[in-house]
């Protein structure tokens, strides 16, 4: 039976439960993209929470907590197929515990490990890419990642800028973090994250203010000083520094002409 | 001179200083702007290919020193620029919080005395930590010859200090920075490596101790300026790693500015292959667990360019190969030209469940192609031939590219 999940985490759980408890998953896919298959039956799941819940400490005390950061680090990934990928990883996992993963080269186990390092990489990545504009009210910040980062990277940004209004906007996705400078006394409490995840559909371009240009020219004087000459080496910049990830870089730009 | 000419001037003076690392240290953001975090980021690169983590600049670049390989030297007629401790400051804040650096990593040339000097930059570091609440990451390089008590100062509202030793041998220094001595560079060394062991004593016994350049001290050597060969730059790096603890040693190839008679032309190319050998070779040093004099000795003064430097140890030590993996220790296994420690540590993992053989080798890491020729995998070696070093070594030097020929 192939299952249809609506794209949530807590979708792809509830599956996974209920391949344990009812009828064994063959497959799961997203709903929006299945194609129904002439020998295969599908059904819709409906995300419960509580089973995902549980699903999800399974997870933790049965496998291990490194296991449950891959398999999420998978989820966030824009691998079409990464939830059979999941599926295939966990019931490998829930045989043998902790120790699928000390199988590197299993077929099950190093699909998984090797996205899950793409994600964890580009996640790395991004904390340095993203570069924010002072648009006078807040800090703005666009960003186009191949896997959907945003949530692994705005712990890190509420933190580092606890004292400022910013917005992370992936433009790819069409999705933004938020954080409004202030940490709620309830999020503390609770463990809940200090920002929020929200749909953005806007596509124009932020205008800023002058002094914003003038600060952006600097960096891109800094970017140019720095380098040196006789040291010139465009393969291993663009080695480090994919071409992907340059349109929204400031230092990429060409430089404005001055007065 | 405006802000932009002046941060040009600066930036463009303070660029050959390669130490530039923004690891090391753990800091939530206590209330204020910034945090650190231990494995370091880089927020871009530059065309020459560096990573580009915090916002590398001179505070002033008016020295009195006379250094022969510096373009800062004050023989040397360029236009002369110094900020202003808040200038400075203001300029890291609105970087940092756009997210273009991790923090800053201020230097300076010599501005009338080494404790006016020290002095500016402790008041551009007292001004970002206390009025800023600046909680990102610090750097700051010590001048020879300033105050203890200064040198203290900075050491406790910084991440990271260093001396830059500059050359490897006492003679190649006297020769190009006739104002530096071993015993001006080395006593600083020493107070912050005393004063970190003080710390960790005293954090045993009292928890809010201040702490002091907890991202410990490092030095940067210049390569190709004066006369020492790798066996003195290895030795003196292996020196100064066991004497003052420095978390690392950088080596700067030398771009050359000046026109001198003890210096390379200033037409010639920075030797930049060497530099990456000896950066091997530090790595060897570090995590390999390498001495110094394994890797080159009276016979061998210099590192072989064509290959790597563990390579090169594996071919004039054939009594160590093939090496079984599904046997070998963690240690033989870092012996290996291909193997590292990840790779090391994933066939350990591995064999915990099952032997590895020799068509997931590669899904492990290790660099086959090199690793081949000195491995044996559940008892099969890759070639039909016994291990033979010499046409090993034919195999893995690069091949030179032939070049076209002119007519004329």
């Amino acid at each position: 039976m192939d299952y249809l999940y609506d794209e949530s985490f807590d979708g792809l759980l509830t599956c996974i439960y209920h391949h344990y408890y009812q009828v064994a998953a063959t497959g799961i896919y997203p709903c929006a993209s299945y194609q129904a298959q002439l020998m295969v039956a599908s059904s819709e799941v409906k995300t419960d929470l509580i089973l995902a819940s549980r699903v999800y400490k399974a997870i933790e005390n049965k496998i291990s907590a490194s296991a449950l950061l891959l398999v999420y680090q998978a989820f966030l990934s824009a691998l079409p197929g990464k939830e059979n990928l999941i599926l295939n990883y966990l019931l490998l996992g829930f045989k043998l515990g902790s120790k699928v993963n000390l199988l590197l080269t299993h077929p099950a186990v190093y699909p998984l490990h090797k996205i899950a390092a793409q994600v964890s990489r580009e996640q790395h990545r991004f904390l340095g890419l993203l570069r924010f504009a002072d648009t006078g009210g807040f800090l703005y910040a666009a960003c186009a990642p191949d896997h959907h980062i945003l949530p692994l990277i705005a712990d890190h940004f509420a933190d580092r800028l606890a004292g400022e209004k910013w917005i992370i906007h992936d433009r790819r996705r069409k999705l933004a973090a938020i954080y409004n400078g202030q940490i709620p006394a309830a999020a503390n409490a609770s463990g809940q994250s200090p920002w929020a995840l929200v749909d953005f559909p806007y596509t124009d371009e932020l205008a800023l203010p002058q002094e914003e240009k003038l600060w952006q020219e600097l960096w891109q004087h800094y970017f140019r000083e720095i380098s040196i000459g006789s040291r010139h080496n465009p393969r291993l910049q663009a080695q480090f520094l994919p071409h992907r990830y340059r349109p929204h870089l400031s230092e990429f730009q060409t430089l404005p002409q001055r007065e | 001179m405006d802000t932009m000419e002046k941060l040009s001037t600066l930036v463009g003076a303070a660029k050959y200083d390669v130490s530039c690392a923004s690891s090391g240290v753990t800091r939530k953001n206590p209330g204020g702007t910034g945090n650190t975090r231990s494995f370091g980021i880089c927020h871009s690169w530059s065309a020459d290919g560096r990573c580009i983590s915090l916002l590398k600049i001179l505070l002033s670049n008016n020295c009195i020193f006379d250094c022969r390989y510096c373009a800062n030297r004050c023989s040397n007629d360029i236009p002369r620029a110094s900020f202003l401790p808040r200038e400075l400051a203001e300029l890291t804040m609105q970087f940092y919080r756009r997210n273009y650096i991790e923090g800053l990593f201020l230097s300076s040339a010599v501005e009338k005395t080494p404790d006016y000097t020290m002095e500016k930059m402790l008041q551009a570091l007292r001004l970002l930590r206390h009025e800023y609440q600046f909680n990102g990451y610090i750097h700051v390089k010590v001048i020879p010859g300033s105050d203890p008590q200064l040198i203290y100062q900075t050491g406790l509202l910084a991440d990271r200090m260093s001396v830059n030793i500059e050359q490897a041998s006492e003679e190649s220094l006297r020769l190009l920075a006739p104002q530096k001595s071993f015993p001006m560079l080395f006593s600083p060394m020493k107070q912050l490596q005393d004063q970190c062991q003080i710390y960790q004593e005293e954090r045993k016994t009292f928890r809010n101790v201040p702490r002091f350049i907890p991202g410990g001290q490092s030095t940067q050597m210049i390569i190709g300026a004066g006369l020492d060969n790798d066996l003195t730059i290895l030795q003196s790096t292996q020196n100064l790693y066991r004497s003052f603890g420095l978390k690392r040693v950088y080596f700067s190839a030398y771009v050359p500015v000046n026109q001198d008679s003890n210096l390379p032309a200033v037409a010639s190319a920075p030797p930049l292959l060497r530099e990456h050998r000896l950066y091997q070779s530090d790595w060897l040093l570090r995590f390999y667990h390498f001495g110094a004099e394994e890797l080159l000795d009276e016979n061998h003064t210099n590192l072989d360019m064509d290959l790597d430097p563990k390579t090169s140890w594996a071919l004039r030590h054939p009594e160590f190969f093939p090496l079984e993996i599904n046997r070998a220790s963690y240690e033989e296994l870092l012996r290996v030209p291909g193997i590292g420690p990840k790779s090391a540590a994933r066939i350990l993992s591995q064999r915990r469940m099952a032997a590895v053989s020799s068509d997931e080798i590669k899904k492990l890491g290790v660099v086959f192609k090199r690793a081949q020729f000195f491995i044996t995998c559940k008892g099969i070696y890759a070639s039909n031939r016994a291990f033979d070093p010499q046409s090993i070594r034919r195999i893995l030097t690069p091949k030179m590219q032939p070049e076209q020929m002119t007519l004329f």
